[in-house]
């Protein structure tokens, strides 16, 4: 499957023959770092290499439109409900930079006793299932050729199917995955026996798999009632996760810490979390460090979100970083909307290329009361593990209460979350291995007979699949309502018919967002702007976003609001814009062959600075590719004009007309028309007319060959005379 | 029920912490970790369970609902902890099968009195 920029993603391409779809790759894999790298008009030193296909940051048309990659890799994460709509939403982001993309998965699916197929819709997520996995992944590997880097795809391995997902995601070429049984435990309440033998297994078929893994740590931040309180804790949600991975098998530089900066302004972020991810970094020394955005402290306004944003970045490029993850700005009031992704991929890329060199300026102090307080935290840490060691081991200290509390450790204030050893989903499943337990596969943790055989333990029937990916067995579909193919049928409909709707999410949702600042105090304010938005023809408009400017003076609003409409768009008339020939081509033609150009600023008009602009070579005019022009000057008479026109045997006249009263200069262009056919030389000139009140649709209209309109250059209309003169040469 | 309560009595603390190096602490802080992982991956070393057994059963090229099917059974006959997949070679050594064979004919009904020999 080939993708072409100027060609829409085709769902149906994508769907065809998964059944016998392989990944072309499998594992994860980093961006190559370039240092001294030219790009644009700069060597940069922290970069990596350029894509082929990408949307440049908007300021980049100042800087030769560079568009510099950064080092790391940059995360987003996708969640629809609907994976065909989420496929295009990702090879946007991947034209912006993004690399590693993350579908979260629809509500309840960790709660799920096995795993799902199918292509079911989601709820604030997708049902990852088999289908919907080799589709996106099939989905990614066209994209990622078009964009010229690899993509990595990624989802969770957690819940009750933990060791499934795992298998389906090494076959199925996942690149990146969430595993951490503390996660199951604190906040799925799913058996904590349960959880941790599951993540065993699960971790042994990642780390075999080179799938990158991520904890979850970074959701006790965003729970937590203070969010820098936890910190100690995080470092102790970390290391068991990290050692548990260690235990089975998984290298360092695959376990990757989700951490992040817990505060955000106006609290002096800077000073806690650097202090924060420094320490942490040290303890954790030779892992891999995924840095996430703040989610804690986020507000309905996108601005503020982005600001800490920034920050976050700047803390991530202040200390050890792999991965920058990407938080939507609009997440802290709806599922994230297209262009949010976009616009949360930008915040990291603009930030990391801002911020190109910054090692060469800036370092770390290494004395000072951040230092003291970095090592605080870390004994706080260390006081945690003591004390979860003291009490009996770590599933009596989660009945204990010990985890998520929002005492800042050794504090503690009795609020903690509270699981038991023997509750929760799943408990009493656990089942002892006897003595002749067996599991003839690759990729399995602990006691099996079959691991003590020579070769492998899957040689007794040919091969699991993990060896053999032929034997894998794909299901299609289950449900003959809830499916892609079904839940296309309109889309692709509206797409043959060319019908176009607004939309943030999914096909045609009619979503927009409007801003309104209404000028009174904010509950009048407010009543008012959805009154506004309403009488817009906006259904069930809603505020998802309010600001106060003065308690008086008035408040803006961001109104989202369902426009249930679509457009044909056949039938919009859209003006040709056809880029003009290069310098060179034009030159090349015009000048050997001394074409003759008559221009004049017509009737009873005296401004005449616009037809020099496009005329004399000073002002960069068609002159300089070697027309032979001849301004009559101003207040010219069409007749005079075409006399003069007959009289260098001029193949085009210009004329410019710039004050217009009473449609003269529509007079003024049908005369010409008119003259020019009846002394029988119309068919021999071009006749263009140009000036502020002029398109070239009404210059069509009044018999010219064409009309030229305010920040016309002289390219412009050469560009113009070339394809008009060249196909009557060839004739 | 929850936590116990307790004012933030980190100076009175962490005098024993004090002495140590900043190398000194961090190797502390992963001895104290791996010490608590321990015992959870030993239970997982000795261990299984019915999503274990599926994912086993995947990998020998069962479909999602084939490795239900099997592992709910061998569940409710208490034989999980012998290991699906052990299992399903066992029924093909004594009938001679493929291990898909052993695993359909197990899914239609047959063969599971090899199994509870």
């Amino acid at each position: 499957m080939k993708l072409s920029p100027d060609q829409k993603l085709d769902i149906r391409e994508v769907l065809k023959d998964l059944a016998s779809y392989q990944p072309k790759r499998k594992g994860w894999i980093w961006r190559q770092p370039m240092t001294n790298h030219e790009v644009g008009p700069f060597i940069l030193k922290d970069t990596s290499k350029n894509l082929i296909n990408s949307v440049p940051l908007p300021a980049a048309h100042a800087f030769e439109n560079m568009d510099p990659q950064c080092a790391v890799v940059v995360t987003t994460e996708i969640a629809s409900g609907r994976f065909e709509d989420d496929l295009r939403r990702m090879r946007m982001v991947a034209w912006h930079g993004a690399d590693h993309i993350m579908v979260i998965r629809t509500t309840g699916q960790s709660h799920i006793d096995g795993l799902i197929e199918g292509t079911p819709e989601g709820v604030g997520g997708i049902p990852i299932t088999r289908k919907q996995i080799r589709a996106t992944r099939k989905a990614l590997d066209a994209i990622e050729e078009e964009v010229g880097r690899p993509i990595n795809f990624h989802s969770y391995v957690s819940g009750r199917a933990g060791p499934e997902m795992a298998v389906l995601f090494v076959e199925e070429g996942v690149n990146g995955a969430h595993q951490d049984p503390q996660y199951n435990i604190l906040y799925r309440d799913i058996n904590m026996h349960r959880s941790f033998v599951d993540a065993a297994e699960a971790k042994k078929i990642l780390a075999d798999g080179a799938i990158l893994q991520l904890d979850g740590a970074h959701n006790a931040n965003a729970t937590a009632k203070e969010a820098w309180k936890v910190t100690p804790e995080l470092f102790v949600q970390h290391a068991i996760n990290s050692a548990c991975s260690r235990a089975v098998g998984m290298k360092k530089s695959f376990i990757a810490l989700s951490t992040v900066p817990p505060m955000a302004p106006p609290a002096p972020k800077m000073r806690l979390d650097l202090t924060y991810a420094v320490a942490l970094r040290e303890v954790f020394e030779g892992y891999t460090f995924r840095a996430q955005q703040n989610t804690r402290y986020m507000e309905t306004d996108t601005m503020e979100t982005t600001v800490t944003h920034v920050l976050d970045t700047l803390i991530s490029r202040l200390t050890p970083t792999n991965i920058q993850s990407t938080i939507t700005p609009d997440e802290g009031r709806n599922i994230p909307w297209h262009y949010n992704n976009v616009a949360g991929v930008n915040t990291a890329r603009q930030t990391f290329m801002g911020l190109d060199g910054l090692d060469d300026l800036v370092t770390l102090r290494e004395e000072g009361k951040w230092r003291e307080e970095a090592r605080n935290l870390k004994e706080r840490a260390v006081l945690f593990l003591e004390e979860i060691l003291k009490g009996g081991g770590y599933f009596s200290a989660v009945a204990a209460g010990q985890f998520v509390d929002s005492g800042f450790f050794p504090e503690r204030k009795g609020d903690g979350i509270v699981r038991f050893p023997d509750k929760g989903d799943d408990a009493d499943t656990v089942v002892l291995r006897a003595s002749d337990y067996g599991a003839p596969v690759c990729s399995h943790f602990g006691n099996n007979i079959y691991a003590s055989e020579n070769g492998k333990a899957c040689h007794a029937y040919g091969g699991c699949t993990l060896c053999d990916p032929s034997k894998i067995q794909y299901i299609d579909e289950v449900d003959l309502e809830d499916n892609v193919e079904t839940r296309l049928n309109k889309p692709l409909a509206d797409r043959d018919a060319g019908l176009l709707s607004p939309e943030v999410e999914k096909h045609a949702d009619g979503v927009v967002c409007v801003t309104i600042f209404v000028p009174d105090s904010p509950e009048i304010a407010e009543a008012a702007a959805i009154e506004m938005a309403k009488h817009m023809g906006l259904g069930s408009p809603e505020v998802i976003s309010r600001r106060v400017m003065h308690p008086a003076e008035g408040s803006v609003f961001e109104i989202k609001g369902v426009l249930q409409m679509k457009i044909n768009k056949h039938e919009l008339s859209l003006p040709v814009i056809e880029q003009p020939l290069p310098d060179k081509e034009i030159e090349a033609w015009v000048r050997p062959r001394r074409l003759h150009i008559v221009g004049a600023t017509v009737g009873e008009d005296e401004h005449s600075v616009g037809l020099h602009e496009i005329l004399d070579i000073k002002h960069g005019g068609i002159e300089k590719y070697g027309f032979l022009c001849h301004d009559l000057g101003t207040s010219i008479t069409i007749e005079r004009l075409l006399d003069a026109a007959m009289e260098y045997q001029a193949r085009a006249i210009l004329i410019s007309t710039i004050v217009t009263h009473a449609h003269v200069h529509e007079q003024h262009m049908r005369r010409l028309h008119e003259l020019a056919t009846q002394r029988g030389v119309r068919d021999r000139l071009v006749l263009l007319a140009g000036g502020t009140q002029v398109t070239d649709e009404l210059a069509r209209e009044c018999g010219m060959d064409g009309g030229f309109g305010r920040g016309t250059t002289g390219r412009d209309v050469a560009s113009f005379l070339v394809r008009s003169l060249r196909p009557k040469e060839v004739k | 029920m929850s936590g116990i309560e307790r004012p933030d009595d980190f100076e009175s603390r962490r005098g024993h912490l004090r002495k140590l190096s900043d190398a000194e602490l961090h190797a502390y802080f992963w001895e104290l970790a791996d010490k608590i992982v321990e015992p959870l991956i030993e239970e997982a070393r000795t261990h299984t369970t019915p999503s274990i057994e599926r994912s086993v059963l995947l990998r020998m090229g069962f479909s999602s609902f084939e490795a239900n099917a099997l592992v709910d059974k061998m569940k409710m006959l208490g034989l999980l902890g012998r290991g699906a997949g052990h299992l399903i070679l066992k029924v093909a050594t004594a009938k001679n099968l493929s291990a898909r064979a052993a695993g359909e004919a197990l899914l239609g009904g047959h063969y599971w009195e090899v199994l509870s020999a």
